[in-house]
């Protein structure tokens, strides 16, 4: 009968030193997840429990299921048999040492026997073969194909630990299956066959013949040993750390909307100074990285050239967790002003992190602190100032906001003097910005020929200030947060419907209930399709144009608003044609996060000209059709620098559905 | 060092300004006033000399609309002391009265350096420093945009037309007209103003009454009128770029 005779061939000095071996590697792993540990500071605010159903659901598909490791298809598949190939061969392990040390040793009783024994074999042996298949994959990656995200690490030490970690798999996974075949060489049972691949092995073996393998298949077995022991004391004194830091954090991720972004804690000041200013789950978030890059891919600051990496500033973070008093200060030293203004906190980074690290968090709450020290570019400093003086970035008076209604008749309603269902939140550009105001105004038709009851609130409405936030300046967003609560409060409304993205992101995910809690926030793509669809608003023409539409950031990645504004642009008869990247995918147009109102940097590439060059090869499109006053800003300007004004129109939403009517 | 700093207001060029019925003064329904910018100077100097020297900085308006937070944000900045001078200030004040309700409270605070903005928009009659160093008898200087303290002396940068720079030594006491501090003035978060309004207070110091005397009086306020030769062009923004650049061409400048 087939049975597991688990230490052939291993001398009792062998067998015994392996478990001294095996206990001493434990302490030093133990050692190494108690370093870690102490160095998250658990004293810190946000911990996050609660809802255990979702925050378990999302351990199994995320840690083991890995859905969005699975996502990018290359990796993902690398990643996965490597994973389970490694799990698999090590639950074998640990099934044959119980079988043989416990339940043999003390009961005289063994369970890998039969069938049971000879299905534990082949299932073994195909995870070893995936593990090497994932090898492979990862050594044709990272060193003949050589993705740029895998490359210029802040760090080149850390280059040579992932050679190690390969290395090492390989030794492992090729060591095991000499080992097997040796043994099945020498033994030849009836149930080799049971053993495909130690079985093929093993007949290049016999030829050799004993005492010689004999002696191959103890030292072989000895080696093997001994780098799986390494390898595992090596879990968390490498990025193999991840394996123990990733499904944490994923447990401990949050459950907010995304769009929610984590409030300032007011330590010294509202922002990150120091190391220790981090939370615990930051701190998480820093141990978690595997350094995959693939934030790095999508990051648009880093695709133009910016300075920015969002691997690169995770990764230094996570660097510096062990070294908090190096002298090294964090602003400066380890991270640079230009990185943090950099960014345009277009999700993308955290959208696709398999590990569900938040890089926008971080970087956000260290701006925090060099807005709080006055350590911010000049125009931004303008923009601020002009958002706390005039309730807008332009610096022009409150009453010039509603200007742009002064040739509409009858006058739009003052949501401040009467009841309206829909409060029109108009934002700062679509008011102010004076080639949008024809846009604007073609809003306002639209709306009136839905036969929608709405109103504004006029000199009353002040930037949401969600963009402010996210520059840092957590101060002036409260400031704001509370004079539109209080104007919100002074008026009788059913919904709020916005122009824009952002105002729509913070006004939805961040503003008190009272204010979303019970009322609808609606993007005017969102209310568009509802009239649309309800047959209240009627399209009578057909326009046949080609368009491609660009999902900005705050309505697409952030709320998850993808089809609303599709469905519209096919209501007015327009054929859709995709750029590469779009729905979560989409590149930002570089304006996000304050961005907009900041110095240039010297970039090799816009990020809003990448995108025109992106649409304009998709051929004969005519239309790129865009849902954010920004947007209309930002692109119609790289339509001009790049050269495509006469094949390429930019056009908001409003004014196709205001042409098909 | 003990700085003592003067900042007034004046209307916010954002609003249009408006003359009211008498011809004779602004119209002040929609006038709103800002912090004089050649102040906001003043004050990131006076900072900037704390910083560099050491020292008490005292900030002192007069109290006219939003001043409480004009003052909060100075001391948000850096500043030691607050004082707003309470009187019937209206929002157009002369400049002479102004400078003798400040000469007032100066002596008292017995300053080594008086620090304000060179000039403002609405000085009708001349501008404040001079009127102030006069009063209180020091010397002045203005248009300066750079000061270092040695001992009892103060080495100063005054800007001069056509690009040059004088560097001059002034004994101090001395009153200053700032034209532009050594770095713009700083940015200072809203959190911290917050902070500030819960934690400085303000000083208030009543006058008896305000002596506008020496000051012109306005007899009539008007637009800038269309000269005989000029050619005020008309249209949208497409129209008049097209004229300008016709008008260019022919003026063969393109």
């Amino acid at each position: 009968m087939p049975i597991r005779e688990t230490f052939w061939n291993i001398p009792h000095w062998a067998e015994i030193g392996q478990y001294v071996l095996g206990l001493l590697t434990f302490l030093i792993l133990v050692y190494g997840i108690w370093r870690h540990i102490r160095r998250w500071k658990l004293d810190k605010s946000v911990l996050r429990p609660g809802q255990w159903g979702k925050r378990l659901t999302n351990l199994f598909t995320q840690a083991l299921v890995q859905l969005r490791t699975l996502k990018d298809i290359y990796p993902g598949i690398m990643h996965f048999t490597i994973f389970w190939g490694t799990i698999a061969l090590l639950i074998g392990t640990a099934l044959a040492t119980i079988d043989w040390d416990v339940t043999h040793l003390l009961f005289d009783f063994q369970f890998l026997v039969g069938v049971v024994y000879n299905l534990f074999e082949v299932i073994l042996d195909i995870f070893g073969l995936l593990l090497i298949v994932g090898i492979a994959l990862a050594i044709y990656r990272r060193y003949i194909s050589r993705p740029a995200r895998l490359q210029d690490f802040p760090e080149p030490g850390l280059g040579t630990e992932d050679a190690f970690i390969l290395v090492m798999l390989t030794l492992i996974a090729i060591s095991g299956y000499l080992v097997e075949g040796l043994r099945i060489a020498v033994t030849q049972p009836e149930w080799a066959a049971w053993s495909p691949v130690g079985n093929v092995l093993a007949s290049l073996f016999i030829a050799i013949g004993d005492p010689t393998n004999q002696t191959l298949h103890l030292v072989l077995w000895i080696f093997h040993i001994v780098i799986s022991f390494v390898m595992i004391a090596a879990i968390p004194y490498t990025k193999l750390f991840h394996l123990l830091a990733a499904p944490v954090n994923i447990f401990f991720s949050s459950l907010e909307p995304v769009g929610a972004l984590a409030p300032a804690r007011y330590t010294s000041g509202p922002g990150v100074e120091k190391m220790s200013d981090f939370t615990w789950n930051q701190i998480l978030n820093f141990e978690s990285c595997t350094r995959c890059g693939r934030c790095q891919d999508q990051c648009p600051a880093h695709i133009s050239g910016a300075a920015l990496s969002p691997r690169d500033v995770i990764i230094k973070l996570g660097m510096q967790v062990w070294e908090p008093e190096n002298g090294k200060s964090l602003h400066g030293d380890v991270i640079s002003a230009e990185e943090l203004w950099a960014c345009t906190t277009c999700l993308a980074c955290v959208d696709v992190c398999p590990v569900f690290i938040n890089q926008l968090w971080s970087i956000v709450d260290m701006r925090r602190f060099l807005v709080d020290e006055g350590q911010i570019d000049a125009m931004l400093q303008d923009a601020l100032a002009n958002l706390g003086r005039y309730g807008n970035s332009f610096g022009q008076s409150e009453r010039m906001r509603a200007k742009w209604t002064q040739p509409i008749e009858p006058k739009i309603k003052d949501a401040r003097k009467e009841p309206v269902d829909y409060l029109w939140f108009v934002g700062d550009y679509a008011s102010y910005h004076a080639s949008l105001t024809d846009i604007t105004r073609m809003t306002s038709e639209v709306f009136k020929k839905a036969g929608l009851d709405y109103g504004i609130l006029y000199e009353g409405e002040k930037n949401s200030g969600n963009d402010a936030r996210r520059a840092g300046e957590e101060g002036l967003f409260e400031m704001m947060v509370e004079e539109n609560v209080a104007t919100f409060e002074s008026c009788e409304f059913k919904a709020i419907v916005t122009t824009d993205p952002h105002t729509y992101n913070t006004l939805k995910n961040e503003y008190p209930a009272e204010v979303n809690g019970d009322k609808p926030i609606l993007h005017y793509s969102e209310l568009l399709d509802q009239l649309i669809t309800s047959g209240k608003l009627e399209l009578s023409k057909k326009l046949n144009y080609k368009v491609t539409y660009h999902d900005p950031c705050y309505l697409g990645r952030y709320n998850k608003i993808f089809d609303a504004p599709r469905r519209v642009i096919e209501a007015t008869g327009c054929t859709i044609v995709e750029m590469p990247r779009h729905r979560d995918q989409a590149l930002c147009c570089g304006a996000g996060g304050g961005r907009i109102w900041m110095d240039e940097i010297e970039v090799e590439e816009r990020p809003s000209e990448a995108r025109i060059h992106e649409a304009v090869g998709l051929g004969d499109v005519q239309v790129f059709a865009v849902t954010c006053p920004k947007d209309v800003t930002m692109y119609q300007d790289a339509v001009k620098t790049t050269g495509h004004e006469d094949r390429l129109v930019v056009k908001d939403l409003i004014e196709l559905v205001h042409e098909a009517l | 060092m003990n700085i003592v700093v003067l900042v007034k207001l004046v209307p916010d060029l954002v609003e249009e300004l408006e003359i009211d019925s008498s011809g004779a003064t602004l119209d002040t329904t929609f006038m709103r006033m800002i912090i004089n910018e050649p102040d906001e100077h003043a004050l990131e100097q006076a900072i900037i000399l704390k910083e560099r020297e050491g020292g008490e900085v005292t900030v002192l308006g007069p109290a006219i609309e939003d001043i409480d937070g004009v003052l909060f944000t100075a001391f948000a900045k850096g500043s030691d002391r607050l004082i707003k001078l309470v009187d019937g200030f209206e929002l157009e004040v002369n400049n002479h009265a102004l400078a003798r309700a400040f000469t007032s409270v100066i002596r008292e605070l017995n300053p080594d350096l008086v620090l304000t903005g060179v000039q403002a928009h609405n000085d009708l009659d001349g501008s404040l420093g001079p009127l102030v160093a006069e009063y209180l008898g020091m010397s002045y200087v203005g248009y300066v945009s750079g000061v270092t303290s040695s001992g009892d002396k103060l080495t100063v940068r005054k800007e001069y037309p056509g690009g040059l720079i004088g560097e001059m030594e002034v004994a101090i006491p001395a009153v200053l007209g700032i034209q532009s501090a050594e770095q713009p003035p700083r940015y200072v978060a809203i959190s911290k103003v917050r902070q500030a309004m819960k934690t400085a207070t303000i000083d208030e110091q009543t006058l008896t009454e305000l002596d506008p005397s020496g000051g012109p009086t306005v007899s009539q306020m008007f637009q800038p009128q269309v000269g005989e030769r000029a050619e005020m062009i008309e249209g949208d923004i497409d129209q008049i770029a097209a004229k300008l650049v016709e008008l260019f061409g022919d003026l063969g400048v393109v």
